[in-house]
């Protein structure tokens, strides 16, 4: 485990034009190094390769259709589990130009396919319509009345039908438009009709049984076969131009009968012969797409790798002669080795004559935080990062909280059998994991879980151990090695009778009786306290003063924590002047209040126990400086407490003076003495810089100097005011914290509490109603009963009260523990890594 | 108190159209946009903005009208969004929105029916907004009160109509004039509607919308001087919510000639600028041009409030100029004019 980040380098790379790109390549499948973009004043579509990135996109998205279209034949595309490497860019060309092949290949196919779609559609429409204009012409000759016709088209106007009927009478030739509308439209269709024609048409009308696809819009709807009877030719334009308006299919209608029997006959045919055409057509494009889903994950990640090499190509820089490209990286000092390694590697491969070579270039920039983790400690280390990125070598504190987490969730979620419970389940995730991994599931609760199955399993063990401490499992107590109390001893010294058992409800047990009380339960709470009344009395005194006492060790330890820092960065005033006064001022009050506790559990017994002073008035006494009246805890007490509020107190000007008129000091005179600070202020000085680009003269000159930042900062201007100010507030906010943040570990206390009662109401209020009753009906009611108690226990207990006492705990560490000594403001480390980059694919759930 | 429930409806909508607003160019957008040097570089900028993956999905090669399409087919995506979304009265506010695109449509349908053109070739060419079903048809008609009559009266179109029904033959001047009372109606409605909206929505949709009357009447009666549109003709068809009504608009109406109407315009501090002689340095914009930069201007105001349907009509409206800016770029890259890039009117400097 690390306890501080890697320690970070810039280097330079000196790529040689020719096995640049292999070196690259080489670079982001061991993903060593973050780039640094050396033209960040050019823009995108200036720089050096962005004609192969316009390739490279060409190509996603000749991918992208073929993977669309491979999705809609529901063809699996098959995962490799090693990814190809990049291609080297003679490659590049074959795979392009596959991949225009296939294209088109695939878009011919599916044009004509949609063609023959096209047609089949056509070709079913009018048969629909044939169909179903029979009946309309069948049901007008037979009813020359037309009466019938009001039943089945009761939207048709009384006016049209005489009108048409008068037309006929006369003899005039009728014209007849017939189509297909789709059924939304109809009504609309229908009256503008009216409207234009002023009456002067017959609509009728019918829905087709079937569902039918526009092929334009892919929608499935349902469409109406009309037939437009009119008189006149002026109208009959218009009907045209209604029909064109409405998207109508329009089909010539027949004149007779005989007619329409010989088209419906041809019509058979064809849709015969195109549905054979259509099927091979479809088992044609199926055989082309299943090849190229064969190979379509590898060319998809062979295009994503090649897209990112030629980023990264684009943030280097060219050296004076064009002969090789310069890139800039962080590299973790650790792994210069291997980053040498690769270039020759990628040289090789490149077949370059010069090799590549690393330069090492002294920096004042900050460096960015690299913590390497494992699959265990990454959880921890993401709950660290959550709060805020660790500044470059600062103290982490994620190894502390791979204890102290689970710990202190787990005193609020102290019970035996939920922790079994919720070890197990982490138990199998962890046993699984390989498995889960490669199911990629899509749910996020599950996958929030499942990345934190090693807390979940840490948590859950921790839960085990507190929940033995308090002797609490599903809320009843576990009797193991036998209660140290004794209820017999109450009769044999003739305290108590079979009369006080009869007359009294509630009877104590007195440990002074000899041998009631045969000294302490080996391990955790004595389980008869399961049985008192008083026993919330008890375990809250118990609880209570433990959370203060737990609390307390936690900060302290941040604020050792802080030393680490202080003397890392070479501020040993910081030391003097702002760790030792808060130490003390921690320790003489709170460390007092912990001593106070502890000495009272130790100095009092059964027997003295009524004389046991009450530790918050000792503690509010003081502070007042009274309480002459009350019994001392111990002798000497008043003059201890009198020292260590006077420590206390001294140490805070210590605390708010002391930096500001030391760096004052410095600045004014103490030049002899100057020593850096650290990386507080270089990182002020790196800042101003990084605005402008680097400037490659400088750090030539100075490469034969010092490897850390060598270069003194230049004398800033020093601004008392600032300090104080900063100073003060960090002070004042200090001083507070400490009794706010002692107040806010007593949530130990109280979450433990409810956690603690509510999983006693479950099982007095759910489970003890199955207990009571008679044992022949009691099996039957115990199985819903203890199926309700399981499902609660889960859902409430674990699931709510465990993500409650989650958050709690998550807070206990950012605020109480972290401020302590954790800055929080570095920036992380993204190597160039292959396998760390999204794919557009995969993002839009093609892949 | 209309504030306190709007976000039960109309919060969601909001917050959406002001995330969109986000993304709308910035001046380092047009500023790289206008170094670029093909179409091609354009789209690789265009990438990195909102617009994403736009222009990259299509096979065919970049031209001018296909990002114009894109950028149209992109705009009207958002707001088949929103309008699907949307909640009364918020709902009848959007298709007030797209009231006008219909109008506009309806005359260019007239006009090119007079040309006997045919209407396949007319269609792809109206505004995806204001489309409607019975969009092809409108060539059938003759007269005004036929269109009316026989196709427009199930459209949301024929509450404008009542002023414009008349029995002239349709002629294309006669349709100029059709639209001019279209928009007269239309907006004179819709200013009322956001009245009776009251609230933000007023304050800041009745700014805009005056502004939009003005322009109307400003353009009318420069468009009208040697066309035989005598004053009176024109006073029918000046909008009546704007700030100009009524002196402004009587003062318009005996105008004569560019000087009169500017000598109208000084009257209002609001057009002065617009009517001002141009600067030398500031090259030649055309009033047009002038127009637009003040709507924009206003546009940008509404969103300095909360709780009100302004933002949504100042999104359509910004995007709609952000589009043109786009394709002016575009044109001007493509015709090499590299002089006359910089013309596109920015939005939020």
């Amino acid at each position: 485990m690390v306890f501080r980040s890697e320690e970070m380098c810039l280097a330079q790379l000196f790529l040689q034009s020719g096995s640049e790109y292999d070196c690259i390549s080489e670079l982001g499948e061991l993903g060593l190094v973050e780039f640094r973009d050396l033209n960040p004043s050019v823009s995108s579509f200036q720089r050096r390769f962005v004609s192969e990135i316009k390739r490279c996109e060409e190509m996603e998205r000749i991918l992208g259709y073929l993977l669309r279209e491979i999705q809609k034949t529901r063809i699996a595309v098959p995962d490799e589990d090693e990814s190809p490497l990049a291609p080297p860019p003679r490659q590049v060309l074959e795979i392009m130009e596959q991949l225009q092949r296939l294209e088109m290949e695939l878009s011919e196919v599916a044009r004509n396919k949609e063609k023959l779609q096209r047609n089949l559609l056509e070709l079913t429409e009018y048969t629909h319509m044939l169909k179903i204009t029979r009946t309309f012409i069948h049901s007008r000759s037979r009813h020359e009345a037309l009466g019938p016709q009001y039943e089945e088209f009761p939207t048709m106007e009384t006016d049209s039908v005489t009108g048409c009927t008068g037309m006929q009478r006369l003899g005039a030739k009728l014209g007849f438009v017939s189509g297909l509308i789709q059924r939304v439209k109809v009504e609309a269709f229908e009256r503008m009709l009216w409207r234009v024609c002023k009456g002067y048409t017959i609509l009728s009308y019918a829905e087709v049984d079937e569902n039918l696809t526009d092929l334009d819009t892919g929608e499935i709807s349902k469409s109406v076969v009309f037939l437009i009877s009119f008189w006149g030719d002026q109208i009959g334009l218009k009907v045209q131009k209604i029909c064109d308006c409405y998207h109508c299919h329009l089909y010539p209608h027949p004149e007779n009968d005989e007619e329409r029997a010989d088209v419906l006959d041809s019509l058979r045919t064809r849709i015969q012969d195109l549905n054979n055409v259509l099927h091979r057509t479809e088992e044609y494009l199926r055989q082309v797409l299943q090849k190229a889903s064969e190979s379509a994950y590898s060319w998809v990640v062979q295009v994503k790798k090649m897209k990112a090499i030629y980023h990264i190509l684009n943030l280097c820089s060219f050296d004076v002669t064009n002969k090789c490209l310069i890139a800039e990286v962080w590299c973790p000092v650790s792994d210069l080795a291997n980053l040498r390694g690769a270039l020759e590697e990628g040289a090789r491969k490149g077949d370059a004559t010069v090799p590549s070579f690393v330069n090492r270039i002294p920096s004042t920039d900050t460096p960015p935080t690299l913590l390497r983790t494992n699959k265990f400690t990454s959880g921890f280390q993401s709950i660290v990062e959550a709060y805020g990125v660790g500044d470059y070598r600062e103290v982490s504190p994620a190894p502390y909280t791979i204890i102290t987490f689970p710990f202190l969730f787990a005193v609020m979620f102290g019970d035996l059998g939920h922790g079994i419970v919720m070890s197990l389940f982490a138990l199998w995730m962890v046993l699984t994991e390989k498995q889960q991994k490669k199911k990629r599931s899509s749910n996020e609760i599950w996958e929030t879980f499942f990345s934190g199955r090693y807390i979940i399993l840490m948590m859950g063990i921790f839960s085990i151990y507190t929940g033995l401490i308090y002797n609490d499992c599903f809320s009843k107590s576990l009797n193991i090695f036998g209660s140290a109390w004794s209820v017999k001893a109450m009769f044999t010294n003739q305290q108590w009778t079979n009369k006080t058992l009869q007359t009294n409800s509630l009877l104590t047990l007195d440990p002074n009786v000899s041998g009631v009380f045969t000294g302490p339960y080996p391990f955790g709470i004595d389980p008869i306290w399961n049985l008192a009344v008083n026993r919330l009395s008890f375990l809250n005194s118990y609880k209570m003063k433990m959370s203060v006492v737990i609390g307390v060790i936690h900060m302290s330890f941040g604020v050792v924590l802080s030393v680490f820092n202080h003397l890392h960065f070479r501020q040993k005033f910081n030391v003097y002047l702002l760790f030792l006064p808060e130490l003390l001022f921690l320790l003489c009050l709170f460390g007092y209040l912990v001593f106070m506790i502890l000495y009272k559990w130790l100095a009092f017994g059964a027997r003295d126990s009524s004389q046991a002073p009450s530790i918050l008035i000792h503690f509010i006494n003081m502070f007042v400086m009274q309480g002459k009246d009350l019994a001392p805890l111990f002798p000497g007490q008043t003059g201890l407490q009198i020292f260590l509020i006077v420590i206390a107190m001294l140490s805070v000007p210590v605390m708010l003076l002391g930096k500001p008129l030391y760096l004052y000091w410095l600045y004014r005179g103490g030049k002899g003495l100057r020593r850096r600070r650290g990386y507080e202020r270089v990182r002020r000085v790196s800042e101003d810089d990084t605005s402008a680009a680097p400037s490659y003269e400088d750090e030539d000159e100075e490469e034969g100097l010092d490897e850390t930042p060598g270069r003194e900062p230049l004398p800033k201007e020093f601004d008392f005011g600032d300090v104080l100010l900063y100073q003060s507030i960090h002070t004042i906010e200090f001083c507070l914290g400490c009794i706010s943040n002692t107040a806010s570990y007593l949530r130990l206390w109280a979450l433990s509490l409810a956690h603690a009662q509510l999983s006693e109401v479950l099982w007095g209020m759910v489970m003890r109603l199955g207990l009571r009753i008679t044992t022949r009906v009691g099996v039957v009611f115990l199985v819903p009963v203890f199926g309700l108690f399981a499902a609660l226990t889960v859902s409430i207990l674990l699931v709510m009260e465990g993500l409650s006492a989650f958050l709690h705990a998550l807070r206990l560490h950012w605020v109480e523990f972290q401020n302590k000594f954790y800055h929080g403001t570095g920036v992380k480390f993204l190597p160039f890594d292959f396998s760390l980059l999204p794919s557009v694919f995969e993002q839009d759930g093609l892949l | 108190m209309a504030e306190l429930s709007f976000n039960e409806d109309h919060g969601y909508l909001e917050g959406l159209v002001r995330g969109m607003k986000a993304g709308i160019l910035t001046d380092t957008d047009y500023h790289n946009l206008a170094q670029c040097d093909t179409l091609d570089d354009m789209k690789l900028h265009l990438q990195s903005t909102d617009y994403g993956r736009m222009l990259s999905t299509s096979e065919e090669d970049l031209t001018v009208s296909l990002v114009d399409s894109k950028l149209r087919e992109n705009l009207v995506t958002e707001f088949s969004c929103l309008r699907s979304n949307a909640l009364p009265p918020l709902s009848t506010f959007l298709d007030y929105i797209t009231y006008s695109y219909m109008i506009d449509n309806v005359v260019m349908l007239i006009t090119g029916a007079l040309k006997q053109r045919d209407v396949a070739e007319v269609l792809p060419r109206c505004h995806p907004l204001g489309a409607f079903d019975q969009m092809a048809a409108v060539g059938i008609a003759r007269t005004p009160t036929e269109l009316y009559s026989a196709i427009l009266v199930d459209t949301p179109l024929a509450q404008f109509f009542q002023e414009a029904v008349s029995e002239d033959n349709l002629d294309e001047m006669e349709a100029e004039i059709l639209r001019n009372k279209l928009f007269k109606a239309y907006l004179e409605s819709f200013h009322s509607f956001c009245k009776s909206l009251g609230g933000a929505t007023r304050d800041t949709m009745c700014p805009v919308l005056e502004f939009e009357a003005d322009r109307r009447a400003f353009i009318i009666t420069v468009n009208s001087f040697g066309t035989d549109l005598s004053g009176v003709d024109r006073s029918v068809l000046y909008p009546s919510c704007g700030k100009l009504y009524p002196e402004g608009l009587q003062l318009l109406t005996r105008a004569e000639d560019h000087e009169q109407v500017k000598a109208v315009a000084e009257c209002y501090p609001g057009y002065k600028i617009i009517f001002d002689d141009p600067e030398p340095e500031s090259g030649c914009k055309t009033l047009e041009d002038r127009f637009f930069e003040q709507e924009v201007k206003l546009n940008t105001l509404a969103f300095l409030q909360q709780f009100h349907f302004g933002v949504f009509y100042s999104y359509i409206k910004l995007k709609e100029q952000e589009s043109r800016n786009i394709v002016w770029i575009a044109e001007c890259v493509t015709q090499r004019q590299k002089s006359k890039i910089h013309n596109y009117i920015p939005i939020f400097k």
